[in-house]
């Protein structure tokens, strides 16, 4: 079994996987099949404000594993459906960006500064040409970086890396994401503790549920699926409910802004903003790569180095701001192409960098057979390794829906703007609800949907006290495997006290940890008063 | 002769309640909440919902599978205990669980609080090292401590670290001892070289089959089914020994009638060729291994006194 | 009172309330409520307790308070106040009934039905068959959508009622129609 026989299965797993239908003798895989829904719904959700590509994620799953069973078959219809919202969103959330000047995700918040002058212009549709160019691109050379690094990465930390260099790893994942995301070093650590602490809730290696106030109801523990939907989605729900409930809907309805002149996208525009999408989608799979950062930041730093290369080379031309297609392409590649360098820790590390991440561990661990880390990427000689042809399977998956993107993506794109108009006051009970059942159906108790909503509170009021919620999630999840691989590197070591220090890889790392905490306290801070 | 007629008077009478049970009376009250005290996605698990589909199948019942996962089964005995006894609840643990862990969590339950069922397959526990690290017997090993090589040895609960420690001591060599989550966690942690060596409970099968593993020992009171000539515990000059089986309980004091006709089904599926859960119960777990009824519920019960044995010995 | 003097009041309360919260794990949770230490010697070998993670847990959290309090500003934001917890108490009021709705329809709505037609029902043999298991959720789903809706738009109208009917009803379509093996709230807990 070389590289190349596993890539051709892994290609073959998607392609020649169950089948769902025929068409005209030509078996269609339930995989591509859930791909394609899966990227549909993620445009229609990205195009929906107050919805999200990880929301979409999040209710979806219990229903995914339903259908799909607990089998390894499971994982690729599964993650290739949660790939392709992942995408969909992605290329979605500049559609109301661009028509209504409200950015369907977060990360597509810089993407109203020009295409919503675009589209006041009466330039709509090539707004949207232009960013679904720039996405598609971005996102393509993302992946293409991801594949190429993932399975050396993967191959380098299990050669190089024994048990104390990998908590220490672990330890330093921990400490950027606390010290980076966010206003404030010390509220990144204090949603990482917190996140820690819910984790060690009645896990541990005692018969007794440590933490449990010795309540029944606390002795499993919290399950994964309460605190991160708990937190991400819950919360920021409760957060905009209270804000709707003061305002008492103001907004009303918003009037699309008539449309003229030449909509089509030329060679020439092309060529145009070539170098942006260039240049953004390096910065954006850079900042992907590392765990935690996420693409509001990819798109802010892409479009203000778009905007000074702009305002450098091309002073005549409509400035940043002020409706220039280049401001879109800059925005868009860069938040596009987070997403695959995203899975470069999840892949070869097992550590997740943002939300969407999140949902494709929480997959992989509710379907089992598949645990992300360097121990996917084991090329075996006489056995298959059926982890690594999923891994390639995801590979291809993600290439599949970049080409569903290229092809199909634009059109859908152009005729989900009517999303806005659902009211967000409506929409978000029903979020909330439909949040709550998708837990209930996995947990089967109300307690779960209990630590659900105080999880949700707990997002709530992080959000309001500007405390960055992402350690919190990223901290629950690696927890437990935290102390895991401490505890076993310190039986490992024979009772070492120092194995974190003692080998010369994990000290760097430890170094490192402290060194991006102390350097983050120098930063200046936001003060926004 | 009169044995051999006894033994086969015996065999058909068994033949006969086991057939005869299904067709009893009873059918459970509703649909059957089936507790499941392995992640998601492992051959356990799998079995499990194997075990549902192919009663659902055949004899029209209804279960609701969930996990209930976590410290050795004894969350899911705590979750157990105090629900309906009619039968529609059951759950599955292995008898490990209602042993050596209920003993140590010392939560104020016996085997008592609980109705055994009946088992279906028992583990294949190895003690197993990858097979490029060149040892072909245990001996190997002792021998690769014994010249200063400080080895790493993985389990997946608490009495098999005991196990692990005894081994060592009984061979005069001091392993250190890491315990993971899972014989999963153990294989890969081989596979990854964080572990030297470690105990594997059936899921080595296909990579000591391909040469890539090897059983050096068996855990077990008798040898490998897959490597017949590795030595024993016993021949290791370690007095205990890590049999156990997956079994079916429920709370206690569910009616005979109920637990019988759950145990005879159960029973039935696993042992039938062509049975879905008898494929994957042949495939990783050596073949189905029934005990049912009081008989299981004295060996339970005989388990959770013996624990006391091996905690003090490798206390000392 | 500046928006500025609101904010760094806020952090000051956060930062105490963490390094209190802290002090409390480490010193009364943590010791009180785990088995075993910080580290233990088990079968000859020193190996890590259970009560040392959630330690430095509580120690990340008290630092972050530290670092909070000796840094004062933070990120821009509007802090916490009455009217905040206001909303909190009633959102979670509003929850309470809904999960209690959940909760009690079917158990009751089975126990009048045994009433009424003389025969001994119990709802726990009827939460897997329709329509009884849906009762519940169906009270109790649309109860939780309308309230919501309602508390924005300040009044509850007839569509208000027919939307969240119409969403939980879909919830039905999407979560049990298709499954055996998915129990809707409350089927799980009876």
């Amino acid at each position: 079994m070389g590289a190349l026989d596993y890539i051709w299965l892994g290609i073959a797993a998607v392609f020649q996987g169950p089948e769902l239908f025929s068409v005209a003798g030509v078996g269609i895989s339930v995989t591509l099949v859930m791909i394609l829904a899966g990227f549909l719904l993620g445009i229609v959700v990205g195009a929906t404000p107050g919805l999200a590509g990880p929301m979409a994620m999040a209710i979806s799953l219990p229903v995914l594993i339903s259908i799909f069973g607990f089998t390894p078959d499971a994982l690729l219809p599964v993650m290739g459906f949660l790939i392709g919202v992942m995408k969909g969103a992605t290329i979605g959330g500049a559609v109301p960006a661009i028509l209504f000047n409200t950015p369907g995700t977060p990360d597509a918040y810089m993407t109203t500064l020009d295409g919503h002058p675009m589209a006041q212009a009466g330039q709509a549709k090539k707004a949207l040409k232009i960013a679904h160019v720039s996405s598609a691109a971005g996102d393509t050379f993302s992946d293409i970086v991801l594949i190429l690094c993932a399975p050396f990465l993967a191959i380098l930390v299990e050669a190089y890396l024994d048990l104390p260099e990998k908590t220490a790893l672990l330890i330093l994942s921990l400490a950027f994401i606390a010290a980076v995301i966010g206003g404030s070093v010390g509220k990144g650590i204090i949603s990482m503790g917190l996140g820690l602490l819910a984790a060690y809730v009645a896990t541990g290696e005692d018969f007794y549920p440590r933490l449990s106030l010795g309540s029944q109801t606390l002795a499993q523990g919290f399950p994964i699926a309460t605190a991160i939907l708990g937190v991400l989605i819950l919360g920021e729900v409760f957060k905009s409910l209270e804000d709707l409930w003061r305002d008492h809907r103001s907004a009303g309805p918003r009037a699309e802004p008539g449309q003229s002149g030449d909509q089509a996208l030329r060679w020439t525009d092309i060529r145009r903003i070539a170098p942006y999408i260039g240049r953004s989608a390096v910065i954006g799979t850079v900042i992907g790569a590392l765990p935690g950062i996420g693409s509001t930041l990819a798109a802010t730093l892409g479009y203000t180095a778009g905007s000074r290369r702009h305002a450098r080379r091309r002073p005549g031309s409509t400035p940043f701001g002020k409706g220039a297609p280049e401001g879109i392409a800059a925005t868009e590649a860069a938040n596009s192409s987070v997403s695959g360098a995203n899975l470069i820790p999840v892949l070869s590390l097992g550590i997740p960098g943002n939300a969407a991440a999140v949902f494709l561990i929480l997959a992989a661990e509710s379907i089992g057979g598949f645990n992300p880390g360097p121990s996917v990427f084991r090329f075996t000689a006489d056995t298959v390794n059926p982890e690594l042809v999923v891994a390639f399977g995801l590979f291809t998956a993600m290439m599949v829906a970049n080409l569903l993107n290229w092809t199909i993506g634009g059109a859908f794109m152009r005729v989900v703007g009517v999303m806005i108009r659902v009211p967000k006051h409506i929409l978000l009970p029903i979020v909330l609800t439909l949040t709550l059942t998708a837990i209930y159906v996995q947990e089967a108790r109300i307690s779960a949907m209990w630590f659900a909503i105080g999880f949700g509170i707990l997002g709530y009021l992080m959000r309001r006290l500007g405390i960055s919620h992402l350690p919190f999630v990223i901290a629950f999840i690696l927890g437990g495997k935290l102390e895991d691989t401490a505890r076993q590197a310190f039986a490992a070591t024979g009772g070492d006290a120092w194995f974190l220090v003692t080998s010369p890889i994990a000290a760097v790392f430890m170094a490192l940890a402290v060194a991006v905490v102390a350097l983050s306290l120098r930063k200046p801070q936001e003060v926004k008063a | 002769m009169r044995t051999m007629l006894k033994s086969a008077v015996a065999a058909l009478a068994g033949l006969v309640l086991a057939t005869a049970a299904p067709a009893s009376d009873w059918t459970p009250p509703g649909p059957v909440k089936l507790m499941i005290a392995f992640a998601a996605g492992g051959g356990a698990d799998t079995q499990a919902r194997l075990i549902a589909e192919d009663l659902e199948a055949k004899l029209g019942w209804s279960f609701i599978p969930e996990q209930v996962t976590g410290k050795g089964g004894m969350n899911l005995a705590m979750a157990i205990k105090d629900m309906p006894n009619d039968g529609s609840v059951i759950g599955m643990v292995v008898t490990e669980t209602l042993g050596y862990n209920m003993r140590v969590a010392d939560a104020g339950v016996t085997p008592d609080d609980f109705t055994a069922i009946t088992t279906t397959a028992g583990f294949q526990m190895g003690v197993v090292s990858l097979a490029s690290k060149g040892w072909t017997t245990f001996a190997d090993v002792v021998e690769a401590a014994k010249s200063g090589e400080a080895l790493r040895f993985g389990t997946m609960s608490p009495r098999l670290s005991d196990l692990a420690y005894l081994l060592g001591k009984a061979n005069g060599v001091e392993f250190n001892i890491v315990q993971v989550k899972g014989g999963r966690a153990v294989m890969n942690g081989v596979n990854a070289g964080d572990m030297d060596l470690g105990f594997m409970a059936g899921i080595q099968g296909k990579g000591v089959a391909a040469g890539d593993l090897v059983n050096l020992a068996s855990a077990l009171s008798e040898p490998l089914k897959q490597t017949p000539e590795a030595p024993t515990f016993a021949d290791l000059g370690v007095e205990f020994v890590a049999d156990g089986y997956f079994t079916f309980i429920g709370p206690a004091g569910m009616p005979t009638e109920a637990r019988d006709a759950l145990a005879a089904a159960i029973a039935e599926a696993v042992s039938t060729e062509g049975m879905k859960s008898h494929g994957i119960i042949a495939k990783a777990f050596g073949g189905p291994a029934v005990i049912a009824g009081d008989e299981l519920q004295a060996l339970v019960a005989a388990d959770f006194e013996a624990a006391g044995a091996l905690l003090e010995a490798a206390s000392e | 009172m500046t928006a500025r003097t609101a904010i760094a009041r806020t952090n000051l309360y956060l930062a105490l309330g963490c390094i209190a919260f802290a002090l409390m794990l480490a010193f009364l949770w943590i010791p009180l409520d785990t088995n075993s230490g910080l580290i233990e010697k088990v079968r000859r070998q020193v190996t890590i307790g259970d009560a040392l993670a959630p330690t430095l847990a509580a120690f990340m959290i008290g630092l972050g308070g530290v670092l909070v309090l000796f840094q004062g500003r933070g990120a821009a934001q509007d802090g916490i106040g009455g009217r905040n917890l206001g909303f909190l108490a009633r959102l979670l009021a509003g929850i309470a009934i809904a999960f209690a709705l959940m909760r009690w329809t079917g158990p009751g709505v089975v126990w009048l039905a045994g009433l009424v037609s003389d025969q001994e029902l119990t709802y726990r043999a009827l939460r897997d068959t329709a329509p009884w298991k849906y009762l519940g959720f169906l009270t109790g789903g649309s109860f939780l959508i309308a309230a919501l809706i309602a508390a924005v738009e300040g009044r509850v109208t007839g569509r208000t009622v027919v939307i969240a009917v119409c969403a939980v009803l879909v919830l039905i379509a999407l979560y049990d129609l298709p499954f055996d093996d998915l129990l809707l709230p409350p089927n799980g807990d009876v």
